[in-house]
């Protein structure tokens, strides 16, 4: 019985001393591939009305081109918002300004929201900031808030938006402004205009085309 | 004598729901569809070999603020794997950046992946080539690709990491040496780092035990 005794608290300093070991090995930390399927979409964040003033704001319709809006339904079904939400800021005198990809001729641009004969087309790729034109262009005319609509979520409103902020603007991004071909590229990106840094939560708003006063 | 309205309510009724349909309905958004996003499947990860000479290794944001046990355990526990990876670059010669933001400085990266003397520290919020020397460093060294790690992945590895992509860059993202607070961030991250148009033809992404030297 003593050895049993003996031999049963040898177990236990032996467990303990593994478990401490295994305490001691640094773990290598789980990385995102491995635990996918364990990720879980936070909240929606909130929509708020906004009013913008229309001489130092200036709407960005970015990439709404046939080549790929064209072949979005999401985007497609977004154009009736947007035009109304056009119309708006060119009757308040609020500046306008278009982008396209590569070389894209502004007359690829959806008919339905095409340019005005005065409002500028900048080409870059994802974020629109890597042409100084639009820069320059939104300097010369005193702009303090973008409007970022357009498509993808996930390349010229994401990149093009967090320019601006990055840059000090105000921006304010209409949800029902962003489609893509992707949910989860559109989540996202609404998630993220809101949450990436402390400076994206001040200076973004996401909203409503409907929610947007001039 | 008796007056029969119901031909009269049903006009009523179907000019009513005429309106309704012919009231123009608003396109959901994705507010509207939050709960119905299901994510993507991982994508692959795929080994790597670099060229030390043209290769350079950026370790974003290795700084108190933003990553620690408190608010981003996750980053003390990339700590291993990228101290393995920056043993791994250095023994090589590679070139290696260091970042901040605010008032950070080099010294104040966190001392298990501590930066040399010689090795340049660059200060800029999310997008380090934004008002910062990193490109200039980068060409001048003649380098053709980075390896991008650090936190938090929907800050500054995002930003950093697409911009090279559009500057030309080649660029390596190694899953278990970029981190977030949150794992969706980190899940995003790794996502559009893969498929936003242009960005995702530059982007590899790979864990650090698939590179090889």
């Amino acid at each position: 019985m003593r050895i049993h005794k003996r031999l049963c608290g040898a177990g236990l300093v032996a467990a303990t001393l593994l478990a401490g070991a295994a305490w001691a090995v640094p773990a290598r930390a789980a990385d995102i591939v491995a635990e996918w399927a364990n990720v879980k979409a936070p909240a929606a964040p909130e929509v708020k009305p906004v009013t913008a003033d229309p001489k130092t704001t200036a709407l960005l319709m970015l990439d709404f081109l046939q080549q790929n809006c064209g072949k979005r339904p999401r985007c497609m079904a977004e154009m009736p918002a947007m035009k109304k939400l056009l119309d708006a800021a060119r009757a308040a005198g609020a500046t306008v300004i278009y982008s396209a990809f590569g070389n894209v001729p502004a007359t690829d641009i959806i008919k339905d929201v095409a340019p005005a004969a005065n409002e500028p087309l900048v080409h870059a790729d994802a974020n629109k900031f890597r042409n100084p034109d639009l820069e320059k262009m939104l300097k010369d005319k005193g702009i303090k808030t973008v409007i970022t609509v357009g498509t993808g979520p996930s390349g010229a409103v994401l990149f093009t938006a967090g320019g601006a902020v990055l840059r000090g603007y105000n921006v304010i991004v209409p949800v029902d402004g962003i489609a893509g071909d992707d949910l989860y590229a559109e989540q996202f990106t609404a998630w993220n205009l809101v949450h990436a840094t402390p400076q994206f939560a001040k200076l973004v708003t996401l909203t409503r085309s409907d929610m947007i006063k001039f | 004598m008796k007056l029969d309205l119901s031909p009269l309510i049903a006009a009523i009724g179907m000019i009513a729901a005429a309106i309704v349909i012919a009231a123009p309905a608003r396109a959901a958004d994705i507010v509207d569809e939050w709960a119905s996003v299901k994510a993507p499947p991982a994508p692959e990860l795929k080994a790597v070999t670099v060229d030390p000479k043209t290769t350079a290794l950026l370790m974003l944001d290795f700084v108190p603020k933003a990553c620690n046990a408190e608010h981003n355990p996750r980053c003390i526990a990339s700590l291993t794997p990228v101290k393995k990876l920056l043993d791994e670059a250095r023994g090589h010669a590679m070139l290696v950046v260091y970042s901040g933001y605010g008032k950070f400085t080099k010294n104040d990266v966190l001392s298990p992946v501590a930066a040399n003397e010689s090795e340049p520290f660059v200060l800029g919020i999310l997008n380090k080539y934004l008002h910062s020397d990193l490109e200039k460093i980068l060409k001048d060294k003649g380098i053709q690709n980075v390896i991008t790690v650090g936190t938090a992945a929907n800050g500054a590895v995002l930003g950093t990491a697409s911009t090279a992509a559009e500057l030309g860059f080649n660029v390596i993202v190694p899953v278990d040496g970029i981190s977030a607070p949150d794992l969706y961030a980190e899940q995003y991250t790794v996502w559009d780092l893969t498929h936003a148009p242009v960005i995702a033809s530059r982007v590899t992404l790979t864990k650090i035990d698939m590179m090889k030297f």
